[in-house]
């Protein structure tokens, strides 16, 4: 479902929020620190900082929907993936290394529209749940009249 | 409500991406990047309705909606539960929105492509921090050292340079340098109307390459025209980022290739703003000028530099009107001048010849100055001079000048002489004539228009001088 071209703009170093609702329909949300493709792009694990991901843990409990939005500040590329939670687990530290690979991906992007490393110094990244869900449907989200298309 | 809304007025600047998150009424949520939230009041804010997309339609069918803004001082982010209230397609908070997106797309040369459809109205239910997102105390020390500072002592030292100008030409350089040596404001510049409706003119500048005097900007086209077609202040913060989103969605939109109009002076500006800020200068509705400020910083102009410099644009437009009505004023009625468009019918004669204009001045240059009376426009030696109102007088003084020698003259009979056709309120003669001696200046410093005493001038030509007028 997510195919290669796609697989490397998510797993680059993006911005990256999840977004989910409870039974009321009232939705949450929490910034994401990390993304990786499986499963022939099936599936999407989204690694979501723990201090952060206990906002979405009932949601995603009982009901399982969730949206997840990636953008690149430098160009405002952006699309996202929507799926259905299929498990979650603490992130180990062997994807350490890449979580930060991409955080600081995501902190080059920042810096290069004029936002300062320094605002991020308390942005909490770890210890992370990796969250993973079933691929459903993707979007179109860059500004424009194109934005909210399917495109998968 | 954990959070007084009012307190977070740096968050809604735009410079870091905000998250908007909703839910369908089948239960399917969606999130979304927003390019601004627009503070309202302290229970509600407005985001910018451009596209029909899931998000609006979503909020359609369920009003509940969570927003992530960050504070781009600290890094604090901050959650914002909402309920979604009503749309407002006209009123002052529809014309504020639509005017910062009309102002960014503009400065890409993308005007009047983005349309806002209506400011959605949201009632703020909570505001709670993001523990993942904690502030920077480095960051906001950081950005502390960049805050400009208005006491009451930078106001005294700029009231002091203001109060200390003698001439419009001393007064608008005491504003742009107070600005910088007592704000730290180091790239600004001011606009004033022209003679032709709707057009703007670069009268004085600071902190860029010399050559942009004169430059003009249509009402509309960039901060400087949009501020004057609105007649309200501009600020954009995180200019980059919003030119950024303009550009994605007109390259979404399929739209022709980018092109920036074509311009014979460019318009000040950095090569690459951060941040804007623009003020109409106005006295009992009338637009004096504008004053445009930038920055590389991204969030140089914060919410109280604004209200600030808002106030002080209201000071300096009253200090601009009452040095163009003293210098009008200093055109004594009784003074014997002589009847320039009665005894001297000289006035854009086609090809007057070459002038001798040495006038004993050691000169080693000869420029051939040619006057398009279509268009009211002068080329020095194949170049762009100026055109308008300042084009018609130089070369009524050049032609005077070359038919009787006489080389003095004074405003008040230029506002007499019919074939200018100077209005007889407000003409802004002194404006046209600093603008005119700042573009001889840069342009050809051979001819000089210098002031004699208030009211009187003389045009200096230091080489010999070919008028050629064109149809």
């Amino acid at each position: 479902m997510i195919g290669p071209e796609l697989a490397a703009f998510l797993e680059q170093g993006v911005g990256i929020h999840i977004g989910t609702r409870n039974n009321q329909l009232h939705p949450n949300g929490a910034r994401a620190v990390a993304a990786k493709v499986e499963a022939s792009g099936s599936q999407l694990v989204v690694y979501v900082a723990e201090i952060a991901a206990v906002r979405l843990r009932a949601d995603l409990e009982s009901n399982g929907q969730a949206a997840v939005v990636f953008g690149r500040p430098e160009d405002e590329r952006s699309c996202q993936v929507k799926g259905v939670f299929v498990d979650s687990r603490s992130a180990t530290d062997s994807e350490r290394p890449m979580l930060q690979k991409q955080w600081d991906g995501y902190l080059r992007q920042l810096e290069m529209i004029g936002i300062p490393r320094v605002s991020a110094t308390n942005w909490t990244t770890w210890p992370a749940v990796a969250i993973r869900l079933k691929v459903t449907t993707i979007f179109e989200q860059t500004p424009g009249p194109q934005a909210g298309a399917q495109i998968a | 409500m954990t959070v007084r809304l009012e307190s977070l007025a740096t968050c809604f600047q735009g410079l870091i991406p905000a998250q908007l998150f909703t839910c369908s009424s089948d239960g399917i949520p969606n999130a979304a990047y927003l390019s601004h939230v627009e503070y309202v009041d302290p229970e509600h804010v407005a985001l910018s309705f451009q596209f029909f997309n899931k998000s609006r339609r979503n909020i359609a069918e369920n009003p509940n909606a969570l927003v992530f803004v960050p504070d781009p001082d600290t890094g604090q982010g901050w959650s914002l539960r909402l309920k979604y209230m009503r749309s407002e397609t006209e009123g002052p908070l529809f014309d504020r929105m639509a005017l910062r997106i009309e102002a960014i797309a503009s400065y890409c040369g993308l005007k009047g492509i983005f349309k806002l459809r209506a400011a959605d109205i949201y009632h703020v239910l909570s505001v709670d921090a993001l523990p993942e997102a904690r502030a920077s105390e480095s960051a906001r020390m950081t950005q502390s050292k960049l805050d400009a500072v208005f006491t009451v002592k930078a106001l005294q030292d700029l009231s002091a340079r203001i109060q200390r100008a003698d001439s419009l030409e001393t007064l608008v350089d005491s504003i742009l340098e107070g600005l910088e040596e007592s704000f730290g404001f180091k790239n600004s510049y001011i606009l004033i109307p022209t003679d032709q409706e709707g057009v703007l003119v670069t009268m004085a500048t600071r902190g860029y390459a010399t050559g942009s005097v004169g430059a003009e900007v249509r009402y509309g086209e960039g901060i400087g025209g949009m501020v004057a077609e609105a007649r309200k202040p501009i600020r954009i913060s995180g200019l980059l980022r919003g030119m950024l989103y303009a550009l994605a969605m007109h390259k979404a939109a399929s739209e022709p290739h980018l092109t920036r109009l074509a311009r014979q002076i460019p318009v000040p500006g950095l090569s690459n703003p951060e941040s804007q800020l623009g003020v109409p200068l106005l006295v009992r509705g009338e637009l004096v000028g504008v004053l445009c400020l930038e920055s590389e910083v991204p969030y140089r102009f914060h919410e109280e530099d604004k209200a600030s410099i808002e106030l002080l644009g209201g000071y300096l437009a009253i200090a601009i009107q009452n040095m163009q009505w003293q210098e009008r004023a200093a055109d004594s009625p009784g003074e014997a001048v002589p009847p320039a468009n009665t005894t001297e019918t000289v006035a854009a004669s086609p090809n007057p010849g070459n002038v001798d204009g040495s006038n004993g001045r050691e000169s080693h240059d000869e420029h051939e100055l040619v006057y398009y009376g279509g268009d009211e426009c002068i080329l020095v030696d194949g170049e762009y001079l100026i055109r308008g109102l300042p084009a018609k007088i130089l070369w009524r003084l050049l032609s005077i000048r070359e038919a009787t020698g006489r080389e003095e003259f004074t405003n008040r009979e230029l506002r007499l002489d019919k074939s200018l056709n100077l209005p007889e309120w407000k003409d802004n003669l002194e404006s046209r004539l600093l603008l005119l001696r700042r573009r001889l200046e840069q342009k050809c410093p051979a001819v000089r228009l210098t002031p004699r005493c208030r009211g009187r001038f003389a045009i200096e030509v230091a080489c010999p001088v070919t008028l050629n007028a064109q149809p």
